[in-house]
């Protein structure tokens, strides 16, 4: 599949990104992290369920910005290539053995 | 007059950031990395342009895709520090030139760019990942920004021709401008580097060399290949490249490179180098 992020993936994403994208602000991180339902409300069943999980490709898969992911990624203390490592299929380990510096992140 | 003294394409990787406020310079893991940035460094101490015009790009941070620009021009006196989940950087604000953003978006406008303008939005690390490696952020910047957006991150992109065509316009718009300003071009992202799908965490430091030979030697042969070419040969996420271009676009057509550096420790080929 493509996964270029295009206007139809944006249409499809775009309430799942915007929750996403509200973490930007301190006070949504915190209301995320302490009371994550309440944070999720505007959020279909299928989203909340994907966030719940942290479904990092299954969120992608259905339109997810990987920028506005990171908002997520960042919130829960998830590392870039812990997140690419999921999109590759694989574990973190075995993804920082194909890696120069697996050091350096 | 103003006139632009000299371009600088570089990375914008969110881990320089990282490793910069950690201070990892002598960590043998990012030693190379803040080794490629001191020529830099040094030629914009020496030749203190007043103004770095930065091409860059937002990640979803300041920018949303409910009203998505594709090039969008900040025309304030100041840029705040954005959170991007992690909090604010210890970094002072951003200084803007308004007066000659202004003139700039006046003069884009008039030559058929018909950008969006921004003021008083926060920058994220698109601008000063970067900026930090570059120019001391300590009391303060030696000198001020001019931020222009450009949208990689939702199709249709404008296309790398543009971008290029765009760099001539911005060239015309700087040289116009009536107070003596040196002014520095700055274009950020890539190298190659895939963040999403099964083929995240590709690279090519085949073609990563070659593009940063035909960004000095042969940009219009760069600005004629398509973002499909630069997403194929440099990732989905390296097509941000293009932003180098619309640098390139505004420096004389016979610029030297005077120095480059590249080093791919992880997901994404940090490169920087120096036209002059």
């Amino acid at each position: 599949m493509s996964y270029v992020f295009d206007l139809e993936r944006s249409a499809k994403g775009l309430r799942l990104n915007r929750f996403l994208h509200s973490l930007i602000d301190a006070a949504q991180r915190k209301l995320f992290l302490e009371q994550p339902e309440a944070a999720m409300e505007e959020l279909s069943e299928e989203e909340k369920d994907m966030v719940r999980r942290l479904d990092w490709r299954a969120m992608q898969d259905y339109g997810a910005s990987f920028f506005c992911l990171e908002k997520l990624a960042r919130t829960k203390g998830v590392s870039n290539p812990e997140m690419v490592a999921h999109f590759r299929g694989e574990t973190l380990e075995a993804f920082l053995r194909t890696r120069r510096v697996p050091g350096a992140r | 007059m103003a006139r632009i003294v000299g371009g600088i394409g570089t990375s914008h990787v969110p881990t320089i950031a990282m490793a910069f406020d950690k201070g990892k310079q002598q960590d043998p893991d990012w030693k190379p990395l803040f080794a490629g940035y001191q020529a830099v460094a040094k030629w914009l101490a020496e030749k203190k342009p007043d103004v770095l015009f930065f091409c860059f790009n937002d990640h979803a941070t300041t920018f949303f895709f409910d009203q998505y620009p594709t090039f969008a021009l900040g025309v304030s006196e100041e840029y705040r520090i954005a959170d991007e989940g992690l909090g604010v950087r210890k970094i002072p604000r951003l200084k803007g030139d308004a007066k000659l953003a202004r003139h700039v978006a006046r003069s884009l406008v008039d030559d058929e760019f018909d950008l969006t303008v921004f003021q008083d939005l926060p920058l994220d690390h698109g601008v000063h990942s970067p900026l930090t490696m570059m120019w001391p952020s300590q009391p303060d910047w030696p000198g001020r920004v001019v931020p222009l957006f450009v949208n990689v991150l939702q199709h249709p992109l404008p296309r790398p021709s543009r971008c290029f065509a765009l760099g001539k316009a911005i060239r015309k718009a700087i040289s116009s401008y009536p107070e003596d300003l040196k002014v520095a071009m700055v274009g950020t992202g890539g190298l190659s580097h895939q963040m999403i799908g099964e083929r995240a965490g590709f690279n090519d430091e085949r073609w990563d060399r070659e593009f940063l030979d035909l960004i000095e030697r042969d940009p219009e042969r760069l600005a004629q290949m398509s973002i499909a070419d630069f997403a194929r040969l440099g990732g989905n996420e390296g097509a941000e490249v293009v932003m180098w271009l619309i640098m390139r676009g505004a420096l004389r057509p016979d610029a030297r490179k005077l120095h480059d550096s590249y080093y791919l420790p992880m997901t994404t080929a940090m490169a920087v180098a120096l036209f002059e």
